[in-house]
């Protein structure tokens, strides 16, 4: 693949607005999760969650994920210098999930208990491509506009799709990016899988009992290398390959061999052309369900080998923010090519001796990597990985 | 050179043919899958089955839907709130989220290659579409199932047009076109049902639901553009033309515009069933079935502003060296044209 | 509850919940099997079993404990029936 650079970054995080201060927490080791403040939680053995702390700009009729998706996605236009004229051409890619099914739900629940009132203006907006179309139009993005649902990993098949855009030629700049208010459906539904700790998950932790669930958006700019070195724009990071890839297994286990996450990796690794040793960190899936971090990393070590590679879970700070997840992390990885730093997995105090890797306890490490994979992986078996090198 | 795409199959499931759907599931199959995964997977089966094309695990999916699996998920929600945390179903928790058709297809076909459900309002089978196209022709796969799927429920229907979100007439049911690389069909001896030979999408300046105030648009031109193709070539139109009047307006003034001067013919498959995004495969196959020697465009816009165009010609086009017996066939045809002859032509 | 009242509970339950053909259900024996690796079994999943347990729970008004190796009450309808019936007879 054609490397695309990565120019501009925005996030809203359980850390609140801005990547700054998303970096000083998931660098820190601090762990966001905390009892839920935004659903009714009564009668459910989990009830914690990392959600955006208040404060979030943004008019209150739209709904709570347009506002994350704006004010993340805005961040990344100005953090790139990319002015209103450039915007017309800029492809937008949505990784989403719940849409604004928050609203939905509330205006439902309250239905359902027999409270009739209007319609609120924001039931409109309940589906995943609502945000597209509120960011596209505020920003003035006149690109191509694509909504992509692949559940857990809706936000790292953004950047690919984006990417692929960009190299291609189509779009001299892409707006890629993923978000996810808090949902009761959501919440529900892992309560009902018991896929949730009760606790805040300690992912690759030997005792590790399971996920918390989270909230957030991401995006990113990523940018034609050479329109980028033109306009002599910060590059982050390079987006050097991808893979994509689906089980075709199970709707919600993934493949006990971790054939298809590893086909991803590999996919990943022969686009952008570079050696399994080359890769210095993996910024893993890392739900902490006792299945996903046994078999993902049985797909790393298959692809990578025992030991060496550092594999961190930025889920262990920030829960598993759905469709976001696969941009925060994204960031995650981008920023700690550039900083030179790892972020840690909270939490985490027994290795899991199953899991043949520097899981980066609790604390970050200083270190120094060229190469850095992300993965997500969602239901439906559906696997990405993304592969970012350090820039020049 | 990049590799032209053809189109060599195509299923499609609707009110018309719901009927068939058993055929297609072997009942263990069908216990576990919503009525909406149902219709994909009987479509995609069709499809693949039209094309004599054995997914032996190289295969995409490339899905477009704007309901996703509402019915599943209002149901799950409904549980609840009849009967508290017991009454939810972790069965119906996947269905929640909209790859759930996907899922159930790549399992059902064993499609392991890239996966990929895109939600819009209106466009999300052409979108799917396109992106396929836009996939096969950079090489990155080498045939897949690319259309959409919807089962939007009344209830939410009437939501969105309350909302004034567009009234547009409803109809549910899956679709797919089998896309891939013209060599690829040819080392099989596919036949071919027709060729994308462009395709272009880009987002109009519009509010979130609401009609754009321009007729001015850029995803026709660089449909045109990327099939290496003139406005005048365009016999017909296919439009998505749905009974919401406002967008149908806005529809009409941006295709006159771009076409100008020419006024090709111009109808909408979705008239007689309703839109769902499966009819997207039905439209693009209707256009090459229907090119004849010149192009067809298929176009959709919706509401917030999402435009999709895609450049599509008859079978002819592509059969040129095509090794059994429709080579001597199209003989008699005007020979077909490459991309870049037709820019001359 | 005696395992025979469990029993026909079950086959319900694998009517309105997990969806079965209710023809199928008329069919089943103690003897028949649940997880789908077993041979004549009715096929059952990860997932079915996760909804057959919120289904034991809502019905039998038990807990079952996630944390506790139950795959071998699930095996047959023979040994969840038992399984349930001992349960149920301690509450």
């Amino acid at each position: 693949m054609k490397p695309v650079a990565v120019t501009g970054l925005g996030v809203v995080s359980p850390f609140g607005a801005g990547v700054k201060a998303y970096w000083e927490g998931i660098s820190g080791g601090v762990c966001a999760i905390r009892p839920i403040t935004l659903i009714d939680t009564e009668g459910f053995r989990c009830r914690i969650a990392a959600e955006v702390p208040d404060g979030i700009a943004g008019s209150a009729r739209r709904t709570r994920a347009d506002r994350l998706a704006l004010a993340a996605a805005r961040e990344a236009l100005d953090d790139a210098g990319v002015v209103r004229g450039e915007r017309a051409e800029a492809a937008l890619i949505v990784g989403a999930v719940g849409g604004g099914m928050l609203e939905a739900e509330a205006w439902y629940w309250r239905r359902a208990r027999g409270v009739l009132e209007p319609m609120p203006r924001t039931l409109a907006s309940s589906f995943p491509s609502a945000h597209a179309d509120v960011i596209g139009s505020v920003l003035g993005l006149g690109g191509p506009r694509e909504t992509v649902v692949t559940a857990c990993s809706s936000g790292a098949v953004s950047l690919a799709l984006a990417a692929d855009l960009v190299a291609d030629g189509v779009a001299p700049l892409a707006v890629a990016g993923g978000v996810d208010a808090l949902t009761r459906i959501c919440f529900m539904g892992f309560n009902a899988l018991k896929l949730l700790d009760s606790a805040p998950c300690r992912p690759f932790d030997r005792d590790r009992r399971g996920m918390s669930i989270g909230e957030g958006a991401a995006f990113v700019v990523l940018e034609d290398a050479g329109r980028a070195r033109a306009r002599e724009a910060r590059v982050y990071a390079e987006l050097a390959g991808y893979g994509m890839t689906s089980d075709a297994f199970h709707v919600t286990s993934p493949h006990p061999d971790g054939e298809g996450m590893a086909r991803a990796m590999r996919a990943a690794l022969r686009q952008a052309g570079v050696t399994p040793a080359s890769v210095g960190y993996a910024n893993a899936h890392g739900t902490a369900t006792p299945q996903n971090d046994r078999i993902e990393a049985r797909a790393i070590r298959d692809v990578f080998g025992e030991g060496r590679l550092l594999v961190s879970s930025t889920k262990s700070m920030i829960g598993h923010t759905m469709a976001a997840a696969g941009t925060l992390e994204a960031v995650a990885t981008v920023l700690a090519l550039v900083n030179e730093v790892i972020p840690p997995t909270a939490q985490l105090e027994t290795p899991d001796p199953e899991i043949p890797f520097d899981c980066v306890p609790r604390v970050a490490r200083e270190a120094a990597v060229e190469l850095a994979v992300s993965n997500s992986f969602g239901f439906g078996g559906q696997n990405v990985t993304l592969l970012f090198r350090r820039a020049a | 050179m990049a590799p032209r795409v053809v189109i060599t199959g195509v299923g499609v499931i609707d009110g018309h043919t719901s009927g068939v759907v058993s055929q297609f599931l072997d009942q263990s199959e069908a216990r576990r899958l919503s009525r909406v995964c149902q219709f994909t997977v009987a479509a995609a089966r069709l499809a693949l089955a039209d094309a004599s094309l054995d997914p032996q695990g190289g295969m995409a999916l490339l899905i477009g839907t704007e309901f996703g699996d509402m019915v599943s998920t209002i149901a799950f929600v409904d549980g609840y709130l009849r009967r508290g945390p017991v009454g939810l179903s972790a069965l119906l928790f996947p269905h929640t989220v909209m790859n759930t058709m996907a899922a159930a297809t790549a399992i059902a076909v064993s499609a392991k290659d890239l996966s990929l459900t895109l939600n819009a309002p209106t466009v999300a089978g052409e979108l799917a579409i396109a992106r396929a196209f836009a996939a096969v022709r950079a090489g990155r796969i080498r045939a897949c199932l690319a259309g959409g799927a919807d089962e939007p429920p009344p209830f939410v229907v009437n939501i969105l047009r309350e909302a004034g979100a567009g009234a547009d007439v409803r109809g549910e049911g899956a679709g797919f076109v089998v896309l891939e690389s013209l060599d690829s069909a040819r080392a099989r001896g596919a036949g071919v049902l027709g060729e994308i030979v462009g395709a272009a999408w880009r987002a109009l300046p519009a509010r979130p639901h609401g009609i754009g105030r321009s007729a001015a648009s850029r995803a026709i031109a660089a449909a045109l553009a990327d099939a290496g193709a003139d406005s005048a070539e365009i016999g017909r139109v296919y439009t998505s033309a749905n009974g919401d009047g406002p967008r149908e307006a806005w529809e009409r003034a941006i295709l006159d515009r771009a076409l100008a001067p020419h006024r090709p013919p111009k109808r909408s498959l979705s008239l007689p069933t309703g839109r769902h995004s499966g009819l997207a495969a039905r439209t693009v196959a209707t256009a090459a079935s229907e090119a004849g020697d010149r192009l067809a465009l298929v176009h959709s816009v919706a509401r917030g502003g999402n435009q999709v165009a895609i450049v599509v010609a008859g079978p002819g086009s592509a059969s040129r060296g095509r090794p059994t017996d429709e080579a001597s066939s199209s003989a008699v045809q005007d020979p077909p044209r490459r991309p870049e002859e037709r820019a001359l032509a | 509850m005696e395992p025979k009242e469990v029993f026909d509970e079950l086959k319900t339950i694998l009517v309105t919940r997990l969806k079965f053909d209710p023809r199928r259900a008329v069919d089943l024996t103690l003897e028949t099997t649940l997880p789908k690796d077993l041979e004549g079994s009715i096929g059952l999943d990860s997932l079915d079993f996760i909804e057959l347990s919120i289904a034991l729970e809502e019905r039998f008004g038990i807990v079952m404990d996630d944390s506790a190796d139950l795959a071998p009450h699930f095996m047959s309808f023979d040994t969840l029936s038992r399984y349930v019936a001992s349960r149920t007879a301690g509450a």
